[in-house]
């Protein structure tokens, strides 16, 4: 290939780049637009990519009424709740699976492997059954614990565990240290990256997940962000910059989240694939 | 310090036997090698004795105590992996003092004994660095100083000089047995490395396919191997072996025929075996001499010469041969061309009679 045609190549892969970052930013920016405009000039008939009022009225009234605080921090406890609580399940049952030998090991592995073909969706009824006869709708343990048990993040800690040299294990066994110890000294540090890749994932997928608090909140003060978004619609009406507003609020801890770890989760997702980071 | 008492101790995974029954004691301070072919279960008895595997049938004792099930880490044992196994996140000094801290050790003689171990093994300088920026030989005395700490009544060595090159390998043995003396501790060591049972152990465990075949000091085995197995796998090149047939056995001088025709005299008690009975003849490369072809003997003809420097090996196609004859000559005077017709001869001190199961015939 000579300089010239390179030269081409990147300069098309550069514009290619560019229009499907524009394409994914677009709906992004045109929320923030929307958010920064008056109401009136949301439903106006002309188009203009920019406000031609700009204000912060929406998120003023946004973070004063409703209730999209007290969400936001019950979107902040739950997901981390699930988040601590799925990593630690996750990592001690991908520990025993992988590590420690037991009758009927492989038999267990399976049945919780078989957590992958059933969907959520055909869980939510004895789900709600079981959280309302322990007496924890609109708790958050009632949104929490049917969160918590995660076969694909279970399946990776344990294929990652299965590459992790045996005699770590053994020396530290040798040092004194129990199961619980080993994981958490020589298991847990080795699979930094892994560990943190998959934490991200769970505290994104249980900040954006609508659907269970949907079933088992009913309670305005126990909504999440997601839930609570809804509520904004019924209460302000279609009030676009308010709703663009309240959605932003509440997707930015996340964003900020992943910009804060995008290094520890490429370096996790790289090190899962088995290519080098 | 703490004896190491085994009987009747048996491994099977499922239907397939690995230990076939290892009776075995090693006393208190003492160097012992375990040593045998890939699969022998050398390396598996060792685990059996630090816990890491379970013991099918048999008894474990450390000191006296039956430790069958008593857990790794309170058998009095520190184990030295061939992988090193220094966990990577931990510095070296993190590294010699963690199982220190399992046990509560206030942090002040932590440190002490991490120092003192450091410096026994000239590693001082590298207590603060990660595994990943020490060479080979680094990691080597770590993994052995992080044994050294924990003040064992046995170290466990499984092949820990196997990832070292030759030059290395060879320093580190000296090392080893310098430790061995300075500690005066019972150590275990797992080789298929002849020439590092030879050098370090006081006393070797030859295996194969899960049995002892002989155990003793280098020499004992060097010089009065048991069978075929111990007398072929040490030494190097391994003992020649030729075809025979007992002639007679009389008088403290086995005779017998080699499938060429020529019969030679062997110092071993031609008695244990019946005269006309197939035999096996071993003679170490060493103890051959190679002549012309007119110096009676063991009639062959030089196939190949290697020199080594400060020795020399010819190999002679002989009749009846376990593969080609190895003599070990040194300079390369008087060798005759290559393809000529040469005659070998030995002291019959020096040659091995083996009967058909591969038994040694006892020495004269």
């Amino acid at each position: 290939m000579s300089a010239r045609t390179g030269i081409a190549w990147s300069a098309a892969g550069a514009v290619a780049a560019i229009l499907l970052a524009a394409l994914w930013a677009f709906p992004l920016l045109w929320a923030l637009s929307t958010s920064l405009r008056p109401e009136l000039e949301t439903v106006s008939n002309q188009f203009h990519w920019l406000p031609r009022h700009w204000t912060v009225d929406a998120y003023t009234r946004t973070l004063g009424a409703g209730n999209v605080v007290r969400w936001l921090v019950n979107s902040f406890v739950v997901a981390l709740g699930v988040t601590v609580l799925t990593m630690a399940i996750s990592l001690m049952a991908a520990y025993a699976f992988s590590q420690l030998r037991f009758r009927g090991r492989g038999l267990l592995f399976g049945v919780a492997m078989l957590g992958f073909l059933l969907p959520f969706e055909a869980l939510l009824v004895p789900l709600f059954r079981t959280m309302n006869q322990l007496g924890l709708i609109n708790s958050y343990a009632g949104i929490i614990l049917p969160q918590v048990v995660s076969p694909v993040v279970i399946y990776v800690f344990k294929q990652f565990f299965d590459a992790i040299p045996a005699d770590f294990r053994e020396a530290a066994v040798i040092d004194g240290a129990g199961p619980l110890r080993v994981l958490w000294s020589v298991y847990l540090p080795v699979s930094g990256n892994i560990v943190w890749a998959m934490a991200i994932v769970t505290f994104i997928a249980a900040w954006n997940n609508f659907l269970w608090p949907f079933i088992i909140v009913t309670s305005n003060d126990m909504m999440t962000i997601p839930l609570g978004l809804t509520q904004t619609y019924d209460a302000f009406g279609v009030r676009y910059a308010q709703l663009m507003a309240a959605a932003l609020l509440g997707a930015f801890p996340v964003a900020l989240a992943y910009v804060a770890f995008q290094r520890r989760v490429t370096q996790g997702f790289l090190a899962a694939s088995g290519l080098k980071g | 310090m703490a004896s190491v008492r085994l009987r009747g101790i048996r491994k099977h995974y499922g239907d397939n036997p690995v230990i076939k029954g290892v009776d075995l004691d090693i006393e208190d301070g003492q160097f012992v090698v375990f040593v045998g072919p890939s699969g022998c279960g050398k390396s598996t008895l060792l685990r059996m004795i630090a816990g890491l595997e379970d013991i099918s049938a048999g008894t474990l004792e450390l000191g006296g105590v039956v430790s069958n099930a008593v857990a790794p880490s309170r058998r009095g044992i520190a184990m030295v992996f061939q992988s090193y196994a220094l966990y990577p996140h931990m510095s070296v000094y993190e590294n010699m003092g963690f199982a220190l801290k399992l046990a509560k050790v206030p942090k002040a003689e932590i440190r002490e004994r991490v120092t003192h171990a450091a410096a026994i093994l000239q590693i001082e300088h590298l207590l603060d660095r990660k595994p990943k920026a020490l060479s080979g030989g680094q990691r080597q005395r770590v993994a052995i100083g992080r044994a050294i700490v924990r003040k064992p009544e046995v170290f466990l060595f499984d092949e820990p000089l196997s990832n070292l090159d030759a030059a290395l390998r060879a320093q580190t043995r000296v090392e080893l047995a310098r430790l061995h003396r300075e500690l005066g501790a019972t150590m275990i060591y797992v080789t298929h490395d002849q020439v590092e049972a030879m050098t370090l152990g006081q006393r070797i465990v030859v295996f194969n396919a899960g049995r002892i075949e002989q155990a003793g000091t280098p020499l004992e085995l060097y010089q009065r191997p048991a069978n075929l197995f111990v007398a072929g796998f040490l030494g190097s090149p391994r003992m020649n072996f030729l075809k025979a047939t007992l002639v007679s056995g009389e008088g403290g001088l086995a005779v017998v025929r080699l499938a060429g025709g020529a019969t030679v005299g062997v110092a071993a008690n031609g008695a244990h075996a019946r005269t006309g009975a197939g035999v096996t003849l071993g003679v170490r490369p060493e103890h051959l001499r190679i002549a012309g072809p007119d110096g009676g003997g063991i009639a062959g003809r030089l196939a190949l010469v290697e020199y080594l420097g400060d020795v020399t090996l010819a190999y002679v196609q002989v009749e009846g041969a376990d593969g080609m004859v190895a003599v070990k000559c040194h300079g390369k005077a008087g060798l005759p061309a290559l393809g000529s017709r040469v005659s070998l001869g030995f002291e019959a001190g020096a040659g091995y009679l083996f009967d058909e199961d591969g038994a040694a015939l006892p020495a004269a």
